[in-house]
């Protein structure tokens, strides 16, 4: 089932609940160090073919996977909007939620223009599409160091053209 | 009008000046016990504050610009007072300040930064530690240091209050104030200009 949020910034911008199973990630990761764009580790990833069938069914685009890597964010960690990179043509960009459980807080949000259009909770499980541009970037928040002992934000994020 | 900010007269000039250029990673002092001669907490009780909130902080402040005559006027006067001193203490003339007060809360932070932006013609920043009915846990000013491959934490200073921190504004000057996790942090903050 697709949950369709309406969301004004992009012509495709939409959370899919439940698309995927909450598998361990045995990646190798390499925490990133430039604490004026962000905080985080990442990895290469494999991507599962049923995301990019998912995508493609969801906006009805032929897709193939351009890049690929997952994110993990702990307590104290979090991706600027600066750190982000402008797309001149339109991609999609998804986004599966692969967290052991809800933090909260924990979001996606994507902009246009500098203003929040849509908001991607932690829910582990949902995969988020969203069509990207030359006006939409993307950011994701801090994650608070109030949160529960061993709260680990993992995102596998999947850009497709 | 000098009565509020006048310890800042009396200060060893010349030890806060080798204090500033000896300092890593990058120019700033530390001055404690700088007390007011007025109740800054109950003058900012007039004053509207706001939630203010982007990627990169969250936290309670006035406006930009005081709504308050009583504001205003204390920002005149912490410029007044303090750009002639810390102009000869720093090497860097400034002759007006602007200020806004903050409370961060449980779950505030200001993430890693810079304050130079071309135009604006920030030269030295100031945060200035108010008393609060419950001291913050964390709520540090923490500095680092640049290197092109990674940025390092160099120094926390604690927001104790009635300290003063200035410190230079560059592209280098990368500074953060760490999650507050218990407590209510309020302060004094802003930059001078030449």
């Amino acid at each position: 089932m697709v949950l369709s949020v309406i969301a004004i910034g992009a012509r495709t911008a939409v959370i899919v609940p439940d698309a995927i199973e909450r598998v361990p990630i045995a990646a190798q990761f390499t925490r990133y160090a430039l604490l004026d764009r962000g905080s985080y580790e990442h990895a290469a990833a494999e991507v599962p073919a049923r995301l990019v069938a998912l995508a493609s069914e969801v906006t009805g685009r032929a897709l193939a996977v351009t890049e690929a890597r997952v994110l993990r964010l702990v307590p104290g960690d979090y991706l600027l909007a600066h750190h982000d990179r402008v797309h001149e043509d339109l991609p999609i960009e998804l986004i599966a939620d692969l967290s052991p459980a809800p933090v909260a807080g924990a979001e996606v949000h994507y902009r246009r223009r500098g203003q929040v259009f849509f908001r991607v909770p932690c829910t582990p499980g949902a995969v988020s599409i969203v069509e990207r541009g030359p006006t939409v970037t993307c950011n994701h928040t801090y994650v608070s160091k109030l949160s529960p002992p061993g709260a680990e934000v993992v995102r596998l994020v999947v850009l497709l053209r | 009008m000098a009565r509020v900010f006048d310890r800042a007269l009396s200060w060893d000039e010349a030890a806060l000046a080798a204090a500033w250029r000896a300092a890593e990673p990058f120019p700033h002092v530390v001055i404690d016990d700088f007390v007011a001669g007025v109740d800054l907490v109950e003058l900012l009780e007039v004053e509207p504050v706001e939630q203010y909130q982007a990627d990169i902080y969250i936290f309670d402040a006035t406006a930009p610009e005081p709504a308050s005559a009583e504001l205003r006027e204390l920002r005149a006067e912490w410029a007044a007072t303090l750009s002639p001193v810390l102009s000869r203490v720093t090497g860097v003339a400034v002759t007006r300040a602007d200020m806004r007060a903050f409370a961060y809360r449980p779950g505030h932070y200001l993430l890693p930064h810079a304050d130079h932006q071309d135009g604006l013609a920030r030269e030295l920043a100031f945060a200035y530690y108010l008393p609060t009915p419950e001291p913050p846990r964390g709520g540090e000013l923490e500095l680092f240091r640049v290197t092109p491959d990674a940025t390092e934490s160099a120094r926390v200073i604690a927001p104790l209050p009635h300290r003063l921190v200035v410190f230079d504004v560059s592209d280098v000057s990368l500074h953060q104030v760490r999650e507050v996790l218990g407590g209510l942090r309020l302060s004094l903050a802003g930059w001078f200009y030449p």
